[in-house]
């Protein structure tokens, strides 16, 4: 019967729901295994741990009419039943199929579908009955009976169990969030219009009521908008899922022995944001084990255990996500980073020790040589931080020589619709993302001094550097005017002030991609419409405080 | 160059209901062109209607800093975010000046969604195609670049512009 | 007469997949517990005297079903309760094993909507020949 058949075919989700988890935690216990066997220990109560998860996965799958899975789960089960009792057989043949298998058994599982193709599966029974058959003690495999406790870890996904969950295609919530975000253009534009016809028309009752009602549905849209987005929200685990199997992958080829300590799965992220964050986290992993971890023989002489520590965290800071990726490696080599920016003709003699580390995120300035394919699959650091901007996040690296190197992501929860303060310039309006913005105080002249042509000032204690919108943004400063404030930007350590003409306001703008006719605008990720009609640009503020922009 | 005030874009040509079903009218005596014309310093200039999607009046465009030559900026259409290129400098005259009878003509090509920016649009304009004939070889320009050809039609002279290379899609 | 029926399974999707079927049919209107472990299941079955059919999973982790069983021949809890043993396989061994504790009968899996109907109707034949002695 297939799973079109099957009486139970609606339960799908909920069958990936229960049985990924599952099988994630087999595949993870089956690297550990492998790391176990290869330093001599047995690992039974390993092998012991996953029966009942395999059992279970088994079952669920056989009553889905899925038999791949049920399957491949079937056949790994006998495997360890059969390596549980042949303590002889554990080595790195054992190890290399139950890996293999199970992230089979994962990448089936995630996929499930009616259409789901057997012939992996298939191909992975063989392989299994032919190491058994191999073995002198072989026989028909005898499950282990005896269950062991299953440690609680969390489950991915909502729902209690009681069938509600549904089935979503991700471009649906999209078209939604899209009408939310024109419901939200419109009520700008309805509140623009009541402060015109209020000061037509003035106080009397119905422009109150007006008032109220124009607040209250502020309020629905605003409650509707935050449970449109928890639907888009997955948990990163969604995605660090994969990586512990492709890090020993690549530790493998490189030769290197990494342990991989993953925390904050349960962090959650628009599922957005998340599609396209896997591959820069794979970048930066990859690049950790191949370049920032020593060989185990150097390690040693280091006074380091020869296994390296890789840490892949994840944590909700204030509206944001932040994550890190860190290694106990030999870390960034700055002396060298300067010797190659100097022989591509960079001026970095003023640079300090954390300007030359963050170097490392411009093409052509990794002092390592391209990543293996494996890990690689062409992506340079340049390459991931720009993917992660286009996130709207920020990254820097931290590193100490001979003790390692940590990157760290900050990331929007969500892409679509952002809290930003609009201000305007040489009588244009922009949007600044108020994650990025620290604080907006009025300028007064005397408090700006000129250092090396640049504005500084002091704020909070810091000097800070302070450039003028209009130079910045190419207006040049129509009204010749002094600005009145400015604006306190900030993304990751760094903060600059830009000067502006007004502080028009703080508003919920929806965020709309730039038309590839604009090309790359170096001060601008994107545009959006005011209350009024108009498109605002919403600044980069990044990119700014890197320096784009400036006029020299 | 923006103006004040909310953006009221009206189409003012319901291509909509006007467009014919293909391009050559099979009814028709002789095959025709359907043109939309505009014109830009007085000249006339001409490309297929069904390449049109609508045409608006100029509200706002928000200028871009730093974008490519010959991209005016953006423009508000129906909540929908629109580039406007400003085909006058493309074709080699000076920026355009915004006035009353300027328009922002809505194209699609190669499933892209432009505007450009002209200062007046006349009406659609259906010319035999016999009335078609290669751009003059003694006007040599980087101009004649982008013309698929020159309709000499009821005393008027349009040059038919390959929207294609205008708007450089060909990448 | 509103029947009764208890399930001790610790996957919340077999759970789901039983919802299912005692929705169906002449079993729609049943009161159905549902235990996500031995221990529960236990409890529950302490608490329901009148219940027509249990469904007991095998292998769980901490108080398997055989466990159960064991548990409740021992104390001799509601004996006339006839319990259903379900596994994803099983040989002559454990099929002896579960009776020697008690087990009414055996469901494998996978099982259809058609196989827990045809057991409910058993059970209430039983149940009906039990009455009239």
């Amino acid at each position: 019967m297939t799973l079109e058949e099957n009486p139970f075919g609606d339960l799908l989700q909920d069958y990936i729901v229960e049985c990924l988890p599952l099988a994630e935690e087999v595949g993870h216990a089956f690297v550990e295994l492998e790391r176990r066997w290869r330093d001599g220990e047995p690992g039974d109560e390993l092998l012991a741990s996953v029966k009942g998860r395999l059992h279970t996965i088994k079952g669920n799958s056989a009553m889905m009419g899925l038999a791949p899975m049920r399957d491949v789960a079937h056949a790994l089960e006998d495997a360890c039943g059969f390596l549980g009792r042949a303590a002889a057989r554990r080595g790195d043949e054992a190890a290399a199929l139950l890996v293999s298998g199970g992230g089979l058994l994962v990448d089936l599982i995630g996929d499930a579908s009616p259409e789901t193709d057997g012939t992996a599966a298939k191909a992975f029974v063989e392989e299994v009955r032919r190491f058994l058959a191999a073995a002198p003690e072989s026989s028909s495999a005898e499950r282990d009976r005896r269950q062991t406790d299953r440690r609680g870890q969390p489950r991915i996904g909502e729902g209690d169990g009681a069938g509600n969950v549904v089935r979503v295609d991700f471009r649906r919530l999209d078209a939604m969030l899209e009408l939310l975000g024109e419901g939200l253009i419109q009520h700008s534009g309805l509140t623009e219009l009541y402060r015109r016809l209020q000061r037509r028309v003035g106080a009397c009752p119905e422009m109150e009521e007006l008032d109220q009602t124009v607040l209250s549905l502020q309020k629905t849209l605003t409650r509707l908008e935050s449970t449109l987005m928890e639907t888009r929200l997955l948990p990163v685990s969604t995605v660090f899922g994969r990586f512990p199997r492709l890090v020993r992958d690549v530790a493998h080829a490189e030769g290197k022995k990494v342990r991989l300590e993953v925390t904050g799965g349960e962090t959650t992220l628009d599922k957005a944001v998340l599609d396209r964050l896997g591959e820069p986290l794979l970048h930066l992993l990859s690049n950790a084990v191949a370049h920032g971890l020593e060989r185990p023989e150097d390690r040693a002489k280091a006074g380091k255990p020869p296994e390296g520590v890789l840490r892949l965290q994840a944590g909700a800071v204030s509206g944001r996500v932040a994550i890190r990726v860190s290694d106990d490696g030999r870390g960034l080599d700055a002396d060298a980073i300067r010797a190659r920016a100097e022989s591509l003709g960079m001026d970095v003699r003023t640079a300090d020790t954390a300007q030359l580390h963050n170097l490392v995120f411009v093409p052509g300035l990794s002092t390592a040589e391209r990543v293996t394919t494996l890990s690689g699959r062409g992506m340079g650091l340049d390459v991931a931080a720009s993917v992660i901007h286009g996130l709207g996040g920020t990254i820097d690296v931290e590193s100490l020589p001979g003790r390692g190197t940590a990157f760290t992501l900050s990331l929007p929860v969500t892409l679509a619709i952002v809290r930003s303060l609009i201000v305007e310039v040489d009588r244009e309006r922009y949007a600044v993302p108020l994650s990025h913005v620290a604080e907006t105080v009025r300028a007064e002249p005397e408090a700006i001094r000129q250092i090396n042509n640049q504005g500084v000032t002091q704020w909070r204690g810091d000097l800070i550097h302070v450039a003028d919108g209009g130079a910045v943004l190419g207006t040049g400063g129509l009204s010749g005017a002094p600005r009145s404030y400015y604006v306190v930007m900030t993304a990751g350590a760094r903060r600059r002030g830009l000067l502006v003409d007004r502080l028009i306001g703080h508003q919920d703008i929806v965020v709309k991609g730039l038309d590839p006719a604009l090309g790359r605008p170096p001060v601008v990720s994107g545009t959006t419409i005011l209350g009024d009609g108009r498109v605002a640009c919403i600044l980069d503020v990044v990119r700014i405080l890197e320096g784009a922009g400036h006029v020299n | 160059m923006s103006t004040e005030g909310r953006a009221a874009v009206e189409p003012l040509l319901g291509f909509a209901d006007t467009l014919p079903a293909a391009a050559p009218n099979a009814s028709a005596p002789a095959p025709t062109l359907h043109l939309l014309t505009f014109t830009l310093d007085r000249e006339e200039y001409g490309i297929p209607v069904t390449q049109v999607r609508e045409v608006i009046r100029v509200n706002s465009i928000t200028r871009v800093p730093q974008v490519p030559a010959h991209v005016r900026g953006v423009a508000n259409l129906r909540g929908r975010i629109l580039a406007v290129v400003e085909i006058r400098t493309r074709l080699g005259l000076t920026e355009g000046v915004v006035t009353p009878s300027s328009r922002i003509v809505v194209v699609e090509v190669r499933g892209r969604v432009l505007g450009l920016l002209v200062d007046r649009v006349s009406q659609v304009t259906k010319v035999p195609v016999d009335s078609v004939v290669p751009p003059p070889e003694e006007v040599v320009t980087a101009e004649t670049d982008f013309l698929t050809g020159v309709a000499r039609w009821d005393s008027r002279l349009i040059m038919l512009l390959e929207l294609d290379k205008v708007l450089l899609l060909n990448g | 007469m509103a029947e009764s029926f208890l399930v001790i399974d610790d996957s919340k999707l077999l759970h789901q997949m039983y919802r299912l079927i005692f929705s169906q049919g002449d079993l729609a209107g049943s009161t159905v517990h549902y235990a996500i472990n031995g221990r529960e299941g236990y409890a529950l079955l302490a608490a329901h005297a009148e219940l027509t059919l249990v469904l007991l999973d095998l292998n769980m982790p901490e108080m398997n079903g055989l466990e159960v069983l064991a548990r409740r021949q021992q104390e001799r809890l509601h004996l006339h309760v006839p319990i259903a043993l379900v596994t994803t396989e099983s040989t002559e061994d454990d099929e002896a094993r579960g009776r020697e504790v008690g087990a009414w009968d055996y469901l494998r899996k996978p099982f259809q909507p058609s196989d827990i109907q045809r057991l409910v109707r058993r059970a209430r034949e039983q149940r009906r020949e039990r009455g009239a002695a």
